[in-house]
């Protein structure tokens, strides 16, 4: 569902490698857990997945479709949660759902559907015909959440979905997600909750400096210690 | 303390003129040098051709001056625009720097005293305004130093007091605008003390230009000193109201013990007017910043009808775009109240000499109603309604609108043509609404008839298209992306110069071509045709490039 070869970023002339030669390979019905520090190349190679970054070199599949040779139908497949959403404040946060479902052409029927039950369950519905920079940040993160995930994209691609929500809708996006994959469908995400990834994730890959440093199931990466919890091995790794 | 506030004062100029991320940008993206290289050829030749037109008109005063033995008006003349200048563009400053932007978050928990984030957010707005300042004050001051002759003494004062003369008019809007937030609730209400600060700007504007039409007529060297005279008569009128313009000239111009006591007057008043809204920021700045942090929400639920209403119908992708593009517009007032000033302000500056002269307007009705003059009349007033189409912001900001949500553009599944196409359309829309609504009235007072005018109003939407699809080049070039404050976007942007000086030329060229089709004896109903063709000719490649950029920058512009 989401496959990535030899994917390479720098900046400053190519002085400092974000992404250096990533190759991974995302199959139906997984939950990918993204791992690594600060700095270590999560976020670009999620915003190149997504369009918002061009690559120097390598190739990004989304659902059979290659990012470069064919972006539209690529972005159609996908929803994208950032980090720290910067949305239109001045729309109302219907307003800002009917946009996108038009934008991604969702048919009435199914955008009536799924706006209310995105909404019920991030308890959104009392907002819904506010404006957005009447928002808390919690509040914007869920709207997002929401816009991303209207047009049932096949694959999901989330920036650190869990900051800022309450501990009620954190708990109903993982869940959301494992439904999700259940279905067939792939959520990739990134995360500093080592916890979350550990119980949520069926396999994890841990980047540093711009390289894949490990990948596999928590038993793979465990190679076969049952006692290493996953703040152990990516401590080792990383250090 | 001075440690503190100086460090403060450092590290704000630095982030509010951009000078750290300016530096990374160019000494470690040398590809980019081009950019600012050609802004600032942009910018020599933009403002200098304005800057240039003011030293004609201020040479010319003071030529006038001279006759009449007070060659001393130059200088309050310079002063007074200054200054008023400085109070008509520095309440918008003001009022952004010091409530709207993002820093007060990180500044109100740090140790400092309200009154000295006042004062470095004060020297930022003072710093921004000292390029105006010098285009203003520096040929007055150096035309009347080399000629009048004078010492040593009138440069030094004279560099003393250029520095402090925007002072007094940004401490009296400061202070207006720290007592307003303090006492009238208004903080909470943003849009609202944008629109307040843009009447008051417009209303100022306005005001100074019924008060400046003045102009005498009659042969170059009466011309010259009737306008010396009516300078002297407005100098003493409006300096009675704004007394420190006086000063300053009297300090630069007296010889003697009483030129230093003008002087040491305005120097005093100016620091006694910082003293004050030091004071007045240490009590009241930060009451007024906290007092509508508070957000405004009606928390309602939608009920199941209204919520299907508001979702229940499909658009296409283009059609989400345009009104998304509206939506955001018009609910910004800052970007309403921009657009609007210019098509507002235009017709009464140009009504304004006939207003204020008996007569006048009259005699250029006279001329216009004849039928002999008719398709003059009618071609005259699409030049100035295209002239005011020209002067509004829309197309080449809306890119730089988009400012940190332009991810958004990058990421949706809508091709990066269909995208600019929603922006054309919503800029053109809006230049055709404009067109219409002053056409009309225009047609009612000069009598154009309505064969005419449905002419000037199809051509006139061709170029208006023509001069939004620039404007829209020219943002997709260089779009300003990074701001904080909705007004960046469009105050601090050069494209709005840049598109300005390009429509300007689009309509030299059609008034040149409109000039020679009637020199040529062309029938009228060919001239609007063979103008309305030119307009096609030029829309048609215009369209094609814009499509080719979009294409190209969408992907260049990483969000």
């Amino acid at each position: 569902m989401i496959e990535i070869k030899h994917l390479s970023k720098s900046y400053n002339k190519g002085s400092v490698k974000a992404v250096d030669d990533l190759n991974l390979n995302v199959r139906p019905g997984e939950i990918f857990g993204f791992l690594g520090p600060n700095g270590a190349g999560k976020t670009t190679t999620i915003k190149m997945m997504v369009g918002l970054l061009n690559p120097d070199s390598g190739t990004i599949r989304l659902a059979g479709f290659d990012t470069a040779e064919n972006p539209l139908e690529a972005k159609r497949q996908t929803g994208y949660v950032p980090d720290n959403p910067d949305v239109y404040d001045r729309l109302t946060g219907i307003e800002y759902l009917n946009f996108l479902a038009d934008v991604y052409e969702v048919p009435v029927k199914e955008r009536c559907e799924r706006i209310s039950q995105l909404l019920d369950m991030f308890d959104l519905t009392d907002a819904v015909g506010d404006l957005i920079k009447s928002y808390s940040h919690g509040m914007k993160q869920k709207i997002v959440l929401t816009g991303a995930l209207l047009h049932n994209p096949a694959v999901w691609i989330l920036d650190e979905p869990m900051v800022g929500l309450d501990p009620k809708s954190s708990h109903l996006l993982k869940e959301y997600m494992r439904k999700h994959c259940d279905e067939g469908n792939t959520v990739f995400f990134s995360t500093h909750v080592l916890e979350v990834a550990e119980k949520l994730c069926d396999r994890i890959g841990i980047i540093k400096k711009g390289k894949l440093i490990a990948m596999g199931t928590m038993e793979e990466l465990r190679h076969g210690d049952q006692a290493d919890s996953l703040e152990n091995i990516f401590l080792e790794l990383t250090e | 303390m001075m440690k503190k506030f100086l460090s403060l004062l450092k590290t704000y100029c630095n982030i509010y003129f951009g000078i750290s991320s300016m530096k990374y940008q160019y000494t470690r993206e040398k590809k980019s040098l081009w950019k600012p290289v050609l802004t600032l050829a942009g910018v020599v030749v933009g403002i200098g051709s304005i800057i240039y037109l003011y030293c004609l008109m201020i040479s010319g005063i003071f030529r006038g001056a001279q006759a009449i033995g007070h060659p001393e008006i130059v200088l309050t003349v310079a002063f007074l625009l200054c200054q008023l200048l400085s109070l008509i563009f520095g309440i918008f400053y003001i009022i952004s720097v010091f409530y709207f932007s993002n820093d007060m978050g990180m500044l109100v928990p740090l140790p400092l005293r309200p009154g000295e984030v006042l004062g470095v957010k004060f020297i930022t707005v003072l710093l921004s305004e000292y390029p105006v300042t010098l285009s203003l004050l520096l040929p007055a001051f150096i035309l009347y130093g080399t000629t009048a002759g004078t010492g040593i003494w009138y440069w030094l004062k004279g560099i003393v007091l250029i520095v402090l003369a925007p002072v007094p008019p940004l401490v009296i809007a400061s202070i207006f605008v720290v007592l307003l937030v303090r006492f009238v609730n208004i903080r909470r209400n943003k849009d609202m003390l944008m629109i307040i600060g843009s009447l008051l700007g417009v209303f100022l504007g306005l005001g100074i230009n019924f008060v400046t039409q003045n102009i005498p007529e009659g042969n170059e060297a009466e011309y010259m000193e009737k306008l010396a005279r009516s300078s002297t008569a407005l100098v003493k009128s409006i300096g009675s109201r704004f007394p420190a313009s006086i000063w300053a000239t009297l300090g630069l111009s007296l010889p003697g013990l009483s030129g230093w006591g003008y002087f040491l007057l305005f120097v005093g008043f100016s620091l006694v007017l910082l003293a004050a809204l030091w004071w007045l920021g240490d009590r009241f700045f930060y009451k007024g910043y906290l007092s509508g942090q508070e957000a405004k929400r009606k928390g309602k639920a939608l009920s199941r009808q209204s919520m299907e209403k508001s979702i229940g119908t499909m658009s296409s992708p283009v059609s989400a775009l345009f009104r998304r593009e509206w939506k955001l517009f018009l609910r910004t007032p800052i970007y309403v109240m921009n657009s609007l000033v210019g098509v507002i302000i235009l017709p009464f500056a140009l009504l304004m000499p006939y207003l204020t002269q008996q007569g006048g307007l009259k005699q250029a009705m006279g001329y216009a109603r004849n039928s002999q003059y008719g398709f003059i009349a009618a071609l005259i007033s699409l030049g100035i309604i295209l002239f005011g189409s020209g002067m509004n912001m829309i197309s080449c900001t809306s890119i730089s609108r988009e400012g940190r949500t332009f991810w958004f553009s990058r990421m949706i599944p809508v091709s990066p043509e269909n995208q600019v196409l929603a922006k054309l359309l919503q800029s053109s829309v809006l230049s055709s609404v404009y067109l219409i609504v002053i056409a009309i009235p225009l047609a009612v007072l000069l009598h154009i008839s309505p064969g005419r005018l449905l002419a000037i109003v199809i051509l006139g939407t061709l170029v208006n298209i023509l001069m939004n699809i620039l404007g829209l080049i020219i943002d997709l070039l260089h779009p300003k992306l990074e701001w904080n404050d909705p007004q960046e976007a469009i105050k601090q942007n050069l494209n709005v110069m840049f598109s300005m000086l390009l429509s300007w030329l689009v309509i030299a060229l059609f008034a040149v071509s409109a000039i020679a089709l009637i020199q040529y004896g062309i029938p009228e109903a060919w001239i609007y045709l063979i103008l309305g063709l030119l307009a096609l000719l030029l829309i048609a490649p215009g369209l094609y490039g814009l499509f080719a950029l979009a294409r190209h920058r969408y992907r260049a512009l990483e969000a």
